[in-house]
């Protein structure tokens, strides 16, 4: 098969139609809007889900290689110290110790409290974490700064004294802008701008300018980062890794240690959560691979690094802080003139703190937007991506702005928003919720009890999301094998992040070979099985399923042939293929028996993904994917007595081009939203601006949503053909959690009639707009 | 850490007789057999002082009744993991606050990280890796799968025992119910609805 072009039915609901798009020869001819299929579209529970209910699945903390012994790590108690002195030897002795290491040396200037200092190991993990007491070490402390406003100001003590470099990952969103200068603790970032936003606020003649701030939120996946890592020789190595990325922490320890890349074997067979955060072997602000590889060698045994919850929270990423100056500007009809946002966050030491897309790319019909978002360096661990990276901060500010101004204006907030927005998917959405959601009545009885001054307010409120599809092309090589026996077994070096890959790329396979899909047998998790990607942007589904796809045609294909040969087919279109095996004509051959004429062990075939090949029906920024729409609504009780905010109901429309697997799909969009309404509401990373620590790093008093603290969640796929692949599939990950905790917002607003501009909606902040208590400070670190 | 003195709850633990430290800790639901360690008037562990090294130990985990030795510091949670290997249990917070490593202790629920071993002394203890009998998954598992009430899974193990609790003092009579009884259990994958769902269909009867 040459290079082509074919015709594609792309499109949602009732706006189809047909485009031409170039594939590349040996592409399997991709599943549009006119394909009817059996397996991948249904709702199946996940095959690897047994292992989970009864403790059998071995994560990384489960790992036991034999001869294993436990390591920890010193970390810095001060927010910024210079290292005076550091003497391992009292710790050498100390029972139990086989090796000790200096990660810091003397003279080094340490830079939040949780950084690495030294770290050692022994047989069991009391004896490590007893011995971290002998090692004798003195620092000098610094002046510091946690608070980013704080850090902003001129004489405010500097984080940095050279350039920073930015540190990304494939969490990160793709096309983010980089070039930057750094000034004091800013580093400043080119901007997103079309148009001129000073004339379009010149012609404003209404206008709505605020501040809304948002606080520091970590990743806290339940497993920690963790690293079991063996030699198996001077020059190779096993290491079993909690990691959205295997063949990133291959990368690492194949780098930090001078070894080849195919002599570091990694494995993560199963992986409690990560987020975004769980890339390379190390953590964002804590070297886990080399620490760990040091030791095992040192050693000679294999060592386990599995960190506790506490420094979970404060080394291993989280979500940058923002505070957004929001302007905006309409002409008296209501036109938007004019967006403006000014935002700076802290990342900590760490970069990453803009605000995503939101305030740039979804009202797109407002002529002049300028979108500025800067980093506040401070002394506190390093951010990282986490789930949609700025986005839902930069939602929750453009979203609670434009309701502010739908007010001035005497406007619907939805009309204002389906006035500006652009795409049509959303537009769709944005229409079907508001029947669905019953908006219009819901809003005439908030406003009623608003009126009425009750206790008890309800509230309503709607935002948006965007995304672009990041699926890779080349990036995956599958590879199927069909065996003798009729075994039938997919290879890849995948991690399954809990999204539910495994299952999907189980039924692509059941779907092309026509078997069940209990007869597929699925093998991810190692590097040892081909390349992958990341579980990283919403890109593992869109860029795994079409290789996987391509390998089972491949094989189907040899099938076929050998089926023809069997059944003395005269030409090869003359094998009718289906769930019971081949025919061809009155003659027919089981899949089983077919099997058996396999010339040796197997057939097997390898596919890959060729690049993204359409973008319909919208292009994400300009470029060469599509963009992902979604809309929530969202409906709050709250109690004007105690200021308590209860997120009751939340609707979600999302668009997820083929919805691979309704159950594990509908799964993940519940998962985003209970992780948004927790934003929303609870989670926040206190930090102690006299002693630059962090005050609430564990479970108990870092607070995420529990079981009574979720909304009634309703789930809408609006299934987009986008032509983007051969089987149609983008992500949904980092959609479900971005517009959430600004729909809540929107809707505490709609309640009482004034905004919170901080997050998360605690109660004091609720009285305080109230007017009940006075104002509560603004953004906490 | 270094120059400030760090308490860590499990030096505080090592210091300290075990009787007192239980009795600290509450039963996060009603149970209708008294948790271990919590009933005063229980007559102290045959007169004896234990540790501080290994001293023997018994229980049954899953039915199987093992004879062993700890040391009194040890956490029923470490012994399942690291001297028993029964893995499914998760170690998350460390401090009762999550839920991850809740297992059966008599029948009532218990965070095993905040239970020490001893304290199981003469006890029957039921982790996830003793709800499926005779390789069959139970009722409650069968409806996890089912609902999806797993993502990564890493809250599972504890999720079910929970559940399994519940079920069998036959108090999953609605939504609120299993709400309630998963209250201590945090889930960052978001699966919640899904459980109470899962739950709800093996109370009804289903799968
Ligand atoms: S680990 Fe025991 S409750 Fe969290
Ligand atoms: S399924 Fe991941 S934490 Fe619950």
């Amino acid at each position: 098969m040459a290079d082509g072009t074919r015709k594609l039915k792309v499109g949602f609901a009732d706006q189809l139609r047909d485009i031409e798009v170039a594939l590349p020869a040996g592409e399997p001819q991709p599943w549009d809007a006119t394909t009817k299929l059996d397996v991948v579209g249904k709702p199946h529970p996940r095959i690897e889900a047994a292992a989970k209910v009864t403790g059998a699945a071995r994560y990384t903390h489960d790992q036991r290689p034999a001869g294993l012994v436990h390591a920890a790590v010193l970390r810095c108690p001060h927010p910024c110290a210079v290292l005076d002195a550091l003497d391992l030897e009292p710790a050498r002795g100390a029972p139990g110790v086989l090796a000790v290491l200096a990660v810091a040396k003397p003279g080094d200037r340490l830079l939040f409290a949780g950084q690495d200092v030294a770290a050692l190991a022994a047989t069991t993990p009391q004896q490590a974490h007893a011995a971290l007491a002998r090692i004798a070490v003195r620092y000098s402390p610094q002046p510091f700064v946690v608070d980013t406003t704080a850090a902003m100001q001129p004489d405010a003590p500097l984080v940095h004294r050279a350039q920073v470099r930015e540190r990304s990952t494939e969490g990160d969103e793709p096309g983010t802008p980089t070039g930057s200068s750094q000034r004091g603790n800013l580093r400043m970032s080119p901007s997103q701008k079309k148009g001129d936003v000073d004339k379009g606020l010149r012609q404003a003649k209404v206008t709505h300018e605020a501040t809304y701030s948002t606080q520091a939120h970590t990743h806290s996946a339940l497993e920690t980062h963790s690293i079991v890592l063996r030699w198996d020789s001077p020059t190779s190595l096993t290491a079993w890794c909690s990691t959205q990325g295997i063949f990133s922490v291959r990368d690492e320890l194949a780098e930090v240690f001078g070894l080849k890349p195919q002599d570091v074997h990694v494995i993560t067979d199963y992986m409690g959560g990560g987020f975004g955060a769980k890339f390379g072997a190390s953590a964002p602000g804590s070297r886990l691979g080399f620490i760990a590889g040091e030791l095992a060698r040192q050693a000679r045994a294999p060592v386990a690094l599995l960190l506790d919850r506490r420094e979970e929270h404060l080394c291993t990423g989280n979500r940058p802080d923002s505070i957004q100056q929001v302007t905006l500007g309409a002409a008296a009809d209501g036109s938007l003139t004019a967006i403006k946002v000014l935002a700076h966050g802290s990342g900590g030491i760490g970069t990453g703190a803009g605000v995503g897309r939101n305030a740039f790319a979804i009202y797109t019909k407002c002529p002049n937007i300028r979108v500025e978002s800067h980093d506040v360096f401070t002394h506190a661990g390093p951010a990282t991506a986490f789930r949609a990276p700025g986005h839902p901060q930069g939602a929750f500010a453009i979203e609670l702005a434009l309701d502010e101004l739908a007010v001035k204006l005497g406007k619907d907030p939805l009309e204002l928003r389906l006035a500006h927005n652009e795409h049509p998917v959303r537009r769709h959405q944005f229409e079907l919720g508001r029947k669905q959601f019953d908006w219009d009545n819901k809003r005439k009885r908030v406003a009623d009890e608003r009126q009425r001054n009750t206790r008890l307010r309800h509230g309503v409120g709607v935002a948006a999301s965007i995304w672009g599809d990041f699926g890779r092309g080349k990036a995956v090589v599958a590879s199927l094998s069909v065996g003798r026996d009729g075994s039938i077994e997919l290879r890849n070096g995948l991690q399954d992040i809990g999204g539910g890959i495994t299952t999907v790329v189980a039924q692509v396979v059941a779907e092309v070979l026509r078997r069940p899909l209990a007869d597929i047998r699925v093998r991810i998790g190692t590097s040892e099985l081909g390349p992958s990607v990341g579980s990283g942007g919403s890109n593992t589904t869109s860029s795994v399923t079409p290789a996987v796809r391509a390998a089972a045609e491949a094989v189907l294909q040899q099938l076929r042939e050998l089926a023809g040969k069997q059944l003395a087919a005269r030409r090869p279109e003359d094998v009718l293929w289906d769930s019971k095996g081949a025919r061809v004509g009155g003659k027919s051959i089981a899949f089983v028996d077919l099997c058996k004429h396999i010339a040796g062990e197997a057939i097997v075939a390898t596919g890959t993904r060729p690049d993204t090949y359409g973008a319909y029906p919208s292009r994400f920024m300009g470029g060469n994917s599509v963009a992902i729409a979604g809309v929530q609504f969202a409906e709050v009780e709250l109690d004007t007595w105690t200021g308590l905010v209860r997120a009751t109901h939340v609707l979600a429309l999302h668009d997820c081009g083929r919805v691979m697997n309704p159950l594990t799909c509908r799964s993940q969009i519940t998962g985003g939203i209970i992780l948004g309404t927790s934003y929303a509401l609870s989670e926040q990373r206190v930090m102690d601006k006299r002693h630059g620590v962090m005050l609430n790093p564990n479970l108990d008093s870092y607070k995420i949503a529990g079981a009574r603290d979720v909304p009634a969640i309703d789930v809408v796929f609006t299934e987009v053909h986008t032509g983007a692949n051969n089987t149609g599939a983008i992500g949904i990950g980092e959609p479900a959690t971005i517009p959430t905790a600004a729909a809540i917002a929107c809707a505490v607003f709609s309640a009482i009639g004034t905004p919170v501009r901080s997050l998360p909606l605690t109660p004091d902040r609720v009285l305080a707009a109230l007017g009940a208590i006075p104002t509560a400070a603004p953004a906490r670190g | 850490m270094s120059d400030i003195p760090r308490i860590s709850r499990r030096s505080l633990f090592r210091g300290v007789g075990s009787a007192t430290l239980v009795a600290g800790c509450a039963a996060k639901t009603p149970t209708p057999a008294p948790a271990p360690g919590l009933d005063p008037a229980a007559p102290p562990l045959a007169g004896t002082a234990l540790g501080p090294g290994p001293a023997p130990l018994r229980f049954t985990l899953n039915g199987a009744p093992q004879t062993l030795e700890a040391a009194p510091s040890t956490t029923l949670l470490e012994l399942l993991r690291h001297q028993l290997d029964a893995t499914g249990s998760k170690l998350v917070c460390d401090r009762g606050a999550c839920g991850a490593c809740t297992v059966l202790v008599d029948g009532a629920p218990q965070p095993s990280c905040m239970t020490l071993a001893h304290d199981v002394e003469g006890r029957g203890v039921t982790t996830v890796e003793g709800l499926a009998t005779n390789n069959q998954l139970s009722p409650l598992q069968r409806a996890f799968i089912e609902h999806d009430a797993l993502q990564c899974g890493y809250c599972s193990s504890g999720m079910l025992m929970s559940c399994q609790a519940l079920l069998n003092r036959r108090g999953a009579t609605d939504a609120a119910a299993v709400e309630h009884a998963i209250a201590g259990n945090l889930c960052r994958c978001g699966t919640y609805p899904n459980v109470v769902a899962a739950v709800l269909s093996v109370a009804k009867g289903g799968a």
